[in-house]
């Protein structure tokens, strides 16, 4: 009996030790409730990745439990989730999502010294103080708004811009910057307009801006109010006085598929490859949705590209963590891991564009923004058709830190 | 001056979408004294039946807006024999959480759908632009909430004061003790007045779907960012509702166009007044008629 025991013992161990060890990654967003729409498809993203980081088996010996939560956009239930993970799951890396979520957990995270990847992309969250922790994988709302307002500069001297913003501080993240900017580039923010879901008639609004001799609009904001506003633009004619542009979360399928020929001639920033490109991030993009038997609309969301980019960055952190550290997957090996991915160990998963000098991914303990290169698209026969290289913002830059 | 009309004319579209959603507040309130938290929950499951109709059963956009008009006054009719019927004679505040109950469980079977997240539009069957009167400018879906709102008004106006069924509706509301002594079913009653709202917020639902594109949480909103204008008109007044609804409508137009821009000018940046000035105004209404504009001013003997 001792011995049948014994043996039952050894079975279960060496079951186990072949089994290899589960290593936590977090997640928590908003896939119901406000912007769930960006939020629906990020988490999707992060979900198919995670599965296909399994199947492939992308860290040795290391089974990924991937937790995807739904905060539903509410700060008190992200703060409960991220605190109810690090009692029970202590997760290695937490690639989180909403600004007021993320700005609100920055001392916590600080104080756990957890690795976090945010899907918001604000700039306060790689600001002093508590910000050792956070990397944004693609270039801040700032910097995009920023980039826009130096692309404007190219063409159009001393433009009159407004600013139309998520009434969040995800849409206030840029105010400040565009203004510092605009100084710098003898441009003149002419309004701020704050403008949320659900904006039935934006005549009053387009009208009072074109009265104040607005030229450019510059969205900061998820797709759906945007979209209105265009289509509102284009009823009341102001689309041929009034260029409108905007950065990460406005474009997109989304705001294809919502504005229709509205969006013809829409300026977009972003970092992301387009699915029309044949990179190694986009082919895998498509190579999962069809394994994983995603509908179109999330196929085609950038909020699915999102997704995949931020969850690709913690896995491959989690790898090389593996790599360098014995083994040993937990936050600080991560965190170190992450500030080591530049130079010729920067990340090329080909997700998102590369700036001048080739490099994709890559951070360093002050330099916490992965993709620094973005692109200016325009919506050119319902499609967003990239106008420009991949630049950097030179001016942001300055603004940051005047 | 062509500014001040564009502004009124646009704020009068929107506020009738707004009084198409309050409908369904007041008919409620009407028959039960019951305000429905349900109310987006309904307006969100009209939008996207007639969605469903239109793009995965490939049926004309009229039509499935038609059924979806039709099978979101059952859902409503539904409700209120499977949640409200046992509630009947019992105190206001339990029909009123159930309310809020139902108005959760909605919510989360309809994140179950494919609706959960994202964001949805009809498949264009009205011409684009819209129509221009003398410089003057409106969309074909804001023309097509108008046309909702007076056809819905004039029915019910008539409803409520020459059908048998309306004025029973109404001594229903008045006493529900009194009308089943008199032989009202006030079930029947209860049925037939959340199956009504349950069709008013569906052709809110399919308004806003034709404006603005369809999505959960916007259009769960817009239910109750209903309540300052059902509050302003009077919470029983079928006309209230869609004066009510004018009148924010209107004031929210007005408040971007002339008020963002002075807030602008002396540094409070942002505009975004026409969500604050609703409640502003309201607060103010209220002082002086703390029953709304149209609504029954009880008065009690002591």
């Amino acid at each position: 009996m001792k011995r049948a025991m014994v043996l039952g013992i050894f079975l279960v161990l060496g079951l186990v030790l072949a089994q290899g060890r589960t290593v936590t990654l977090l997640w928590s967003g908003a896939i119901t409730g406000p912007t769930s729409d960006v939020g629906g498809p990020y988490a999707a993203g992060i979900e198919d990745y995670c599965r296909y980081a399994n199947e492939q088996r992308l860290i040795p010996g290391v089974t990924l439990n991937c937790i995807v939560r739904d905060d539903q956009y509410q700060n008190p239930n992200t703060q409960r989730i991220l605190e109810e993970a690090l009692d029970r799951s202590r997760p290695a890396i937490y690639l989180g999502y909403s600004t007021g979520a993320m700005l609100q957990l920055k001392p916590l995270i600080n104080e756990v010294r957890l690795p976090t990847i945010p899907a918001s992309a604000h700039i306060g969250l790689i600001d002093p103080p508590n910000h050792q922790y956070f990397f944004l994988p693609v270039s801040s709302y700032s910097e995009q708004v920023v980039a826009l307002m130096e692309y404007i500069n190219r063409t159009e001297r001393n433009a009159r811009i407004a600013l139309v913003v998520n009434p969040s501080p995800f849409g206030r993240a840029v105010v400040d910057h565009a203004r510092r900017a605009a100084q710098r580039l003898g441009q003149t923010i002419v309004d701020v307009r704050e403008v949320g879901g659900g904006n039935l008639d934006n005549t009053a609004l387009l009208r009072a801006l074109d009265a104040a001799g607005v030229q450019y609009i510059i969205h900061q904001n998820v797709a759906g109010p945007v979209a209105n506003i265009l289509k509102d633009a284009k009823r009341l004619g102001l689309d041929r006085k009034i260029k409108q542009m905007g950065a990460v979360y406005t474009g997109g399928s989304d705001l294809l598929r919502l504005a229709g020929d509205a969006a013809e001639g829409y300026l977009w920033a972003s970092s992301y490859y387009t699915l029309d490109e044949n990179t190694p991030g986009i082919n895998l993009q498509k190579q999962l949705a069809a394994r994983y038997n995603r509908s179109a609309d999330i196929l085609n969301s950038t909020n699915y590209t999102a997704g995949m980019l931020a969850a690709a960055i913690a896995v491959e952190a989690m790898r090389r963590a593996a790599q360098r550290f014995n083994g040993r997957i937990d936050n600080e090996t991560v965190y170190q891991s992450i500030i080591g991915m530049n130079g010729p160990n920067a990340f090329r998963p080909g997700f998102a564009v590369s700036t001048k000098a080739g490099i994709e991914i890559d951070f360093t303990r002050s330099e916490q923004t992965g993709a620094e290169g973005l692109r200016v698209l325009e919506v050119r026969g319902g499609k967003f058709v990239p106008i420009t290289e991949p630049f950097t913002s030179a001016l942001f830059r300055q603004v940051r830190n005047p | 001056m062509t500014d001040f009309l564009q502004n009124l004319i646009s704020g009068i579209a929107v506020g009738c979408i707004y009084a198409l959603a309050a409908l369904g507040f007041v008919l409620i309130y009407k028959s039960s004294r019951v305000i429905n938290f349900a109310n987006g929950q309904l307006i969100a499951i009209g939008a996207f039946t007639a969605y469903a109709l239109a793009v995965w059963m490939g049926l004309p956009v009229l039509l499935a807006a038609l059924l979806a008009l039709l099978l979101t006054a059952l859902l409503g009719f539904v409700v209120e024999r499977v949640f409200l019927r046992r509630l009947v004679g019992q105190p206001i505040i339990s029909v009123i959480m159930v309310t809020i109950g139902l108005a959760s469980v909605l919510d989360g079977l309809m994140y179950l759908t494919p609706f959960g997240s994202g964001n949805f539009t009809f498949p264009p069957f009205l011409p684009p632009g819209g129509l221009n009167l003398g410089g003057l400018n409106i969309s074909y879906p804001q023309l097509l909430a108008i046309g909702f709102t007076v056809v819905f008004l004039l029915m019910f106006g008539w409803f409520f004061q020459r059908s048998v069924l309306g004025i029973a509706m109404r001594a229903v509301a008045d006493d529900q003790m009194a009308s089943m002594s008199l032989g009202v079913s006030v079930e029947k009653v209860f049925a037939l007045a959340w199956a009504i709202a349950g069709l008013t917020a569906a052709a809110a639902g399919i308004v806003v779907g034709m404006v603005s594109g369809l999505n959960q949480d916007s259009l769960i909103a817009i239910g109750l960012a209903v309540f300052p204008a059902v509050i302003l008109g009077g919470l029983d007044s079928v006309p209230g509702a869609v004066v009510g609804g004018i009148i924010i409508g209107v004031l929210q137009s007005f408040s971007t166009a002339y008020l963002d821009p002075l807030l602008t000018q002396v540094g409070l940046v942002g505009g975004g007044s026409q969500y604050a000035m609703p409640f502003v105004v309201l607060l103010i209404m209220l002082w002086f008629k703390p029953h709304g504009l149209f609504g029954t001013e009880e008065i009690e003997r002591v």
